[in-house]
């Protein structure tokens, strides 16, 4: 009985580790770095990482991979023309980053980088022009009139964008209406959404990912929105706000039915009616 | 049967001159703590009048006491629906403008002021918000003020009066008023302890004192409304309902509660009565004309061997039994009857027992002198000036009957002893009148003994507590007298 207890636990044991380092350091640059990096196929969000050695030494960029919010705050001036270069997207840190995975991550661009071709320099997603049909199915998927092949929640519930929806869209995620040019262009765009990998985003499309006939009408409508809305200004807050009065408004009309034969002061209308 | 001891009262009316006395005597022990300030836990009021807080015996508005429904009794202002319904908000509370807003002054003023032709005054000044005020109402506006075309006139009890009996009572010259000192009755079917959704209100076992746990309570204020008397106030400092206590602190070291103590003119009596628990709720139901007769009944004899026997048996204390024997409310309420109810019609079965006034005096200015329009010294009752009926409003349900007889009794007694000391009433015209208001020579003379001669200790029969029974106290009430003064031993978790 002890034995198997023993055996039973060392196989816990193993299946741990090989949870943990089963998932490829080629899966993880995939799930988590792709969506914004190419390795030699040209900026994204975030820069291109071929050869990336050799532009800044390993522990710099260990320390930055790991968490990138330290070096950026710490004033780096290295940092600051990546910030700049990204038009202000800041690299998010990832989740589950160990500086074994970093060391391992930085030699596994180092061995792509010096491959004549690679999959990663170019997102495996299919291109093809965009037309306006695009743009109106691209605004049903946002809405989620028409729900997603994976089932995913529609953008709205997060994000809110120019003109769409009376009280605006979720405060939780960032207005998109610029998101294409925030981003770097439509195939910057275009990785993101086929592996976003911010930490709200990563876990629920990592299970129900976007299809790719549902990615280029998204970016068609937010490429149509960004042009549309050059100089937008938020006016769902001011909806909001003057919902919120009118709620108001309605609540004490709700109260004063409810209560309005309340008892109100007896003696100063006791006063008033003999003076008057 | 299942007898309880019930430490009850009588204000005696005739006696009262109004001198506010008894008021400020609570006051200074119990209410001058910060919340309290507008809290009169004993008032004394000019009838005709609306007394504090204005108009407090319209029902129809305060929702105050029990009312008959489908033959059964059940209170006004709320149930079991309504106390979730209301929860949040209370309907029919009194505001602070019923009560007042309470005030001081700023005495500095007095020394502090610029020069100027006139004299400096000390400002009011709100003693809830701090503000200096504009006084426009107080817990006595309209003392004295019987002919007061707005509070004198407004009193509910002139209801049901004919337009003569009321142009009789706001005639110039007739003017006519009295004094109403109101505490809490401590009744038998209260309506504050059936309303408290929070359970914090109770009419404690040993002496029938209904106290509110400050423990407890939870601002529900349901009390509030449901009093019809208005004699539960809400502390706005401590988040707290308070009332009238009945000095216990006071009555359990053998002393009478401070307004009681107090009262200049004697009228206040302290007693113990037994009375049958099991019958309340059948005479609270019972139709209003029949309310005082059945309310007196249930007070039971306590030199009937029966009800001794049962007393005892029920766990009263001998010391109890004996305090109730020598009770001057039995004899003012059941013995000789001159004693009644406050509007009895709110079912509360309220055990402070009122003596009407007689209010004889009948004279009108003449010139420079005051003539006597009258020639006999007890005229006819149905001349008097306050009608019977008003009487009759205020202290038997309207029913004329029971103030007929008391005045009848009072004056007759007061007719036979002029007889006896003056003279100048022939002994058989006092007899007759004797015969006539159910009175014996013997109860006469017992009645102007208990009226005008009575002592400290036969005013106030208060039986020896017994402290392995009181919940109450653990500690020395006084202990923290003029130290941090009364109040709350800790500092309620609620409140501001």
């Amino acid at each position: 009985m002890r034995k198997l207890y023993f055996i039973v636990l060392a196989i816990l044991f193993f299946l741990s580790f090989s949870v943990l380092y089963g998932q490829s350091t080629e899966e993880f640059f995939e799930r988590n770095c792709f969506s914004c990096h190419t390795i030699g196929g040209g900026r994204l969000t975030g820069p291109d990482l071929k050869n990336v050695d050799q532009r800044k030494d390993t522990a710099w960029l260990e320390k930055f991979i790991l968490n990138p919010e330290v070096i950026l705050r710490g004033g780096d001036p290295y940092a600051a023309k990546l910030l700049k270069e990204a038009r202000g997207v800041r690299m998010t840190r990832v989740a589950g980053l160990t500086s074994g995975l970093v060391k391992n991550l930085l030699k596994f661009i180092k061995e792509e980088s010096a491959k004549e071709k690679t999959r990663f320099a170019k997102s495996a997603l299919k291109e093809r022009p965009l037309t306006p049909e695009d743009i109106v199915l691209g605004r049903q998927f946002f809405l989620g009139t028409l729900p997603l092949t994976n089932k995913g929640p529609a953008c709205l519930g997060c994000h809110s964008i120019a003109g769409e929806g009376f009280f605006g869209g979720g405060n939780l995620g960032p207005d998109l209406t610029s998101v294409i040019g925030r981003l770097g262009g439509k195939t910057a765009l275009m990785a993101w959404l086929s592996n976003p990998s911010s930490a709200t985003m990563s876990p629920i499309y990592r299970k129900q990912p976007l299809d790719e006939e549902e990615i280029l009408p998204l970016v068609a409508f937010f490429k149509s929105k960004s042009e549309k809305n050059a100089s937008y200004m938020e006016v769902h807050d001011f909806n909001f706000m003057i919902f919120g009065f009118i709620g108001l408004i309605l609540v004490l009309l709700i109260f004063d039915l409810l209560w309005g034969k309340r008892l109100r002061s007896v003696r100063e209308k006791l006063v008033k009616g003999e003076l008057e | 049967m299942d007898i309880r001891s019930q430490i009850s009262m009588v204000f005696h009316l005739d006696k009262c001159i109004g001198c506010h006395t008894c008021s400020i005597a609570c006051k200074n022990i119990w209410t001058d703590r910060k919340g309290t300030e507008y809290m009169w836990w004993n008032n004394v009021e000019t009838k005709p009048g609306t007394g504090f807080p204005t108009k407090w015996e319209d029902q129809e508005k305060y929702k105050g006491g029990w009312e008959l429904k489908k033959g059964k009794v059940v209170l006004k202002s709320t149930n079991k629906v309504k106390t979730v319904t209301n929860i949040f908000h209370n309907p029919n509370m009194p505001t602070m403008d019923d009560y007042y807003e309470p005030w001081e002054y700023d005495y500095k003023e007095l020394f502090n002021s610029k020069e100027s032709d006139d004299q400096p005054t000390a400002k009011p000044v709100s003693m809830v918000t701090g503000e200096y005020i504009d006084i426009k109402a107080g817990p006595n506006w309209d003392d004295d003020l019987s002919g007061s075309p707005i509070y004198a006139r407004n009193d509910i009890n002139l209801e049901n009066l004919t337009p003569e009996q009321k142009k009789q009572m706001f005639e110039i010259e007739r003017l006519v008023m009295f004094y109403l000192p109101r505490i809490c009755n401590h009744c038998l079917n209260p309506a504050c302890v059936a309303s408290c959704p929070s359970g914090a209100l109770y009419k404690r076992g040993e002496d029938g004192i209904v106290l509110l746990d400050q423990k407890r309570c939870r601002a529900w204020r349901a009390c509030i409304s449901a009093c019809p008397y208005k004699k539960t106030y809400y502390n706005w400092s401590s988040g707290k309902s308070e009332k009238c206590i009945l000095c216990f602190p006071r009555v359990e070291t053998g002393q009478a509660p401070a307004c009681f103590h107090s009262c200049v003119g004697r009228i206040r009596y302290l007693g113990v009565l037994l009375y049958d628990a099991d019958k309340i709720e059948e005479i609270a139901s019972l139709p209003d004309e029949k309310l005082v007769e059945a309310h007196r009944s249930i007070i039971l004899d306590p030199f009937d061997e029966k009800v001794i026997s049962e007393a005892k048996r029920n766990g009263i204390a001998d010391s109890t039994i004996d305090a109730a024997q020598k009770s001057p409310v039995y004899n003012f309420v059941v013995k000789w009857g001159l004693a009644l109810p406050p509007h009895i019609e709110y079912r509360t079965l309220p055990m402070l027992f009122y003596v009407p006034p007689l209010l004889p005096v009948m004279s009108a200015q003449d010139g420079d002198t005051v003539k006597n329009i009258n020639n006999e010294f007890f005229p006819d009752f149905e001349k008097a000036r306050v009608p019977m009926k008003y009487m009759a409003n205020l202290f038997s349900a309207g029913n004329e009957s029971f103030i007929r007889y008391t005045l009848e009794k009072q004056t007759a007694v007061r007719a036979y002893r002029r007889a006896v000391t003056v003279g100048d009433i022939d002994m058989k015209d006092a007899e007759k009148a004797l015969l006539k208001a159910d009175c014996s020579k013997e109860e006469a003379e017992a009645i102007y003994k208990s009226t005008s001669l009575s002592t400290f200790e036969e005013r106030f029969v208060i039986p020896a507590s017994h402290r392995e029974q009181a919940i109450e106290m653990y500690e020395d009430p006084l202990k923290l007298k003029q130290e941090t003064g009364f109040g709350f031993k800790d500092k309620p978790k609620r409140g501001l």
